[in-house]
């Protein structure tokens, strides 16, 4: 048996995979349906209402996100009925929303969906503002902000922190029109079960969450950067936001594309400072009699640390030593630290200090 | 993410218990029952009940309540309670009713060949339940079908197809849920049979437990319906021989409307937010805890002992346009409010013929609560019923009607009927939660200038609540206005800031 089959869309044969939604066998077949809510590390909530599209058979427009393909299914993601749906529904999400001086949606680094969607749109209504009555929530955390007037309730950030991280920190709160993102107790994220991850802001579209020490402007002028982070052996994929050669913030490359699926942690995505620090170590300092450092070659260095150790080794026997490596080694490196001390130095006194 | 094993289904209880959503409470529930604690107080301050437990005064804001002067009583604004023929009403502390300005409304007399008989007596003999034994499951569905029994909840969906589904599902393990949220504005019906006739409700909920085969029977009331779960307890204890060797459970809404849509109860059986989930799967197929799962409204499991015990053909000959009597809630400008089982299929003239006959000059009325907007008089010998009204842009819904004198300024009551909407919208999709604040800003600008270029974009809005909406809250949540603005132009043109308009011109 096949797992593709054949279905129809926009006039298009496409082959869809066993499972797999029409929003899924549309994008692998190029067809763009703009969408807001959908993540693909998430169960489709289809809340956003923008990936809605004519499935023949069905009356009412249905969300590609959750509606899984079917053989011989025919959908349409372009007719003047979704045009009409986007443009009214893209208007009343802009009447909610933060808007800069020329009435667009607010801009941010991390970017706006909602500005990409309607930033070129003659087709918009122009209505008059909602203020949706949201509750505010102050929130003295180091990394993670939240405005309630750019969030679209996609709940991205409540299913992230739930299906993803297993944290469940945030969550829908109120009802209606004073829907918002909270906590329990509406308290700073500090106080709850929060991991700081800063997976929510990366999941956002379009830019509520967003990282408190970044400049939130947009800069043309931006690079990305792809490297890997160094703060444990996992091997994270890292995209640095590269400003005037100084890192403007971390972002996990797109889900899917790498081995952390678009997840970091607290110190991948936030404790990138040390990188420009003016104490920042960048070669080896060795102690002098009087207890001040000066600066040394890294043979000397190495030196240094290897006759050390060898004098104790031969005074005192092996076991007199103790090796550990840091955290941010990796499997190859905690390998050559414990063959060090076991053939080096004849000790098993060897550990790794992210294993407690 | 909860814990394994998490009891998230004892979540809104437990909350009720400790008096609403505190800190402290959510806090103490989350440990004792693994459910994270931005779940646990989400949950809670979706519910208004919940999130507002200590008030002395609710003042029911439907919209019979406000043609008999609900807006000068004191007290916290609250939507429709539900007791509107004897509007208008406040409800206290213990939500029981404080305030009417009438005493409870009437009944059809009684006459033993209606099959809900409202003014009869309370009969507890349960043959309904023996018949269905004795038909089997095929006989039941067969029964049902011959009936042509429609669901009474308001979509009118033939519910020997519903009974059918779930019965022919492959999982096994099944679930009958009955919709006891009545919560429409102008609809008062099903608490009139859980406080007149609860057997009949238990006793068509057995028959659906037995023929479908389902490990447990779930209540899901209103939660400012107290005095009628009492009554379901006290027959379900009365009729312990009868019903005892089923498993019923008794689970309280906590205040939100949008729990009457079939998978926002479900979602707040289990103890979540109550936002409806996409459509499909049909909770016939994935329902409660994703299990096969029947759900039928009050009225229509009320049906079910008649349609066995006197057989399917003689219960649809009861109905005229459409298959079996109705029960009509009537409030508004009429004689004698209250619940009146007619034919289903009658006309306005004939529904409140039966509620002592018009007050005043009528001018419009509401067939089937709020999300049925409003018709004109020119209606009034339409057939009330479910296939004919979406003729007329309109539905039959709850048959909830609500008449309105030549006093009455439509804008405003489209007004009403838009807060109703807006409070009640459950937040989760943009084209209901922003739509409904739209509409009710809309009449509210103009009301306050007379200028009716604030509906300007009014159209194009309430069509896409209409297609972009998850559930049938948003999708309606437009017509009041827009029927109103159809059928009465005179009550939305220019007019001086802040002034009212009766009968088509000032006041």
């Amino acid at each position: 048996m096949s797992d593709t089959f054949p279905l129809v869309i926009d006039g298009q044969t496409v082959q869809a995979r066993q499972g797999e939604t029409v929003l899924q066998a549309a994008d692998r077949a190029g067809i763009q349906i703009p969408t807001f809510c959908n993540d693909p590390r998430l169960t489709p909530s289809g809340a956003c209402r923008m990936c809605l599209v004519e499935v023949q058979g069905q009356r009412r427009l249905q969300p590609s996100c959750a509606w899984k393909a079917e053989p011989g299914q025919v959908v349409t993601t372009a007719s003047e009925r979704i045009e009409k749906h986007r443009a009214v529904l893209l208007s009343m999400y802009l009447a909610d929303h933060s808007q800069d001086e020329a009435g667009q949606a607010a801009d941010i680094a991390t970017g706006n969906k909602l500005r990409a969607y309607t930033v070129d749109r003659d087709d918009l209504l122009p209505l008059a503002p909602v203020h949706s009555p949201r509750v505010g929530r102050a929130d003295d955390n180091p990394y993670i902000a939240f405005d309630p007037d750019r969030c679209i309730l996609c709940a991205r950030c409540t299913r992230y922190c739930d299906e993803v991280e297993g944290v469940s920190a945030i969550q829908l709160v109120e009802r209606g029109g004073h829907t918002t993102i909270g906590t329990a107790g509406m308290v700073g994220l500090l106080a709850t079960s929060c991991e700081l991850c800063g997976g929510c802001i990366a999941t956002c579209p379009t830019g509520a969450l967003f990282e408190k020490k970044a400049d939130p402007a947009p800069d043309p002028d931006e690079t990305i950067v792809r490297s890997t982070c160094n703060f444990c052996g996992v091997g994270c994929q890292v995209d640095l936001r590269v400003r005037d050669g100084r890192i403007a913030a971390v972002e996990a490359p797109p889900p899917g594309t790498t081995v952390n699926d678009g997840n970091l942690c607290v110190k991948g995505r936030f404790a990138y400072d040390f990188v420009h620090h003016d104490e920042r170590l960048r070669s080896p300092l060795i102690r002098q009699a009087d207890g001040s450092f000066r600066q040394a070659t890294w043979p000397e260095a190495l030196e240094r640390v290897a006759s050390g150790l060898k004098k104790i080794r031969d005074r005192d026997g092996g076991d007199a030593l103790g090796f550990i490596s840091s955290s941010r080694c990796t499997g190859e490196e905690n390998y050559l630290m414990q063959k060090l001390a076991r053939a080096a130095f004849g000790t098993n006194n060897c550990h790794q200090c992210a294993a407690t | 993410m909860e814990r394994h094993g998490a009891q998230r289904h004892r979540v809104l209880a437990l909350l009720k218990e400790a008096g609403g959503v505190s800190v402290a409470s959510v806090q103490r529930i989350a440990r004792e029952t693994g459910v994270p604690e931005a779940d646990v107080w989400g949950a809670g301050r979706f519910y208004e009940l919940l999130s507002h437990p200590d008030v002395e005064r609710r003042v029911c804001q439907g919209l019979t309540c406000q043609l008999f002067g609900a807006a000068t009583l004191e007290g916290t604004k609250v939507s429709c309670l539900g007791q509107c023929d004897r509007a208008p009403v406040v409800l206290g502390r213990d939500l029981g009713v404080v305030h009417y300005g009438m005493p409870r409304g009437g009944v059809s007399p009684a006459d033993p060949d209606l099959p809900m008989d409202l003014g009869g007596p309370d009969t507890a003999d349960y043959a309904g339940l023996a018949r269905a034994r004795e038909l089997g499951v095929a006989g039941v569905l067969d029964a049902l079908a011959a009936a042509g029994l429609q669901g009474r909840g308001g979509a009118g969906f033939p519910a020997h197809l519903k009974w059918r589904s779930v019965s022919e599902q492959a999982v096994t393990e099944r679930y009958v849920v009955c919709n006891a949220d009545e919560g429409e504005p102008g609809t008062f019906k099903d608490r009139e049979i859980m406080l007149r006739r609860p057997h009949r409700m238990l006793e068509g909920l057995a028959i659906a437990a037995e023929t479908i085969g389902a490990a447990a029977i779930f209540i899901y009331i209103r939660g400012e319906f107290p005095e009628e779960k009492a009554s379901l307890q006290r027959a379900l204890a009365e009729a312990d021989a009868h019903l005892g060797h089923l498993d019923w459970r008794f689970v309280d809404g906590h205040g939100a409307y949008i729990c009457g849509e079939e998978t926002a109860l479900i979602e707040s059986i289990e103890g979540r937010r109550g936002m409806p989930r996409l459509k499909p799967p049909y909770p016939t197929v994935q329902g409660l805890w994703g299990k096969p799962t029947l759900m039928n409204n009050v009225e229509t499991l009320a049906c079910i002992p008649d349609i066995l015990v006197r057989g399917g053909e003689r219960f649809a000959a009861l109905g005229r346009t459409e298959p079996g009597t109705k029960l009509y809630c009537v409030s508004g400008h009429v004689g004698r409010p209250g619940v009146y089982e007619l034919p289903l299929g009658v006309c306005l003239d004939e529904v409140v013929d039966a509620a002592g006959g018009y007050v005043g000059t009528p001018r419009a009325f509401s067939p089937g609560g709020a999300s049925s907007g409003f018709l004109p008089m020119s209606a009034r010998r339409v057939p009330l019923d479910f296939k004919g009204l979406p003729a007329h842009g309109s539905m039959l819904g709850s048959a909830g009607v609500v008449v309105l004198d030549d006093t009455v300024d439509m804008a405003q009551a489209a007004l009403w009927q838009a807060v109703f909407f807006e409070d009640e919208s459950c937040g989760q999709c943009a084209p209901c939660r922003l739509g409904t604040q739209l509409v009710r800003q809309s009449i509210g600008r103009y009301l306050g200038t007379g200028d009716p270029a604030h509906f300007a974009h009014l159209d194009e809005i309430a069509w896409e609540m209409d297609q972009g909406s998850i559930c049938g809250l948003g999708m309606v949540a437009a017509l009041p206005l827009q029927m109103a603005r159809r059928h009465f132009p005179q009550d939305f043109g220019p007019r001086p800031p802040g002034a009212t308009m009766t009968g088509g011109g000032p006041a």
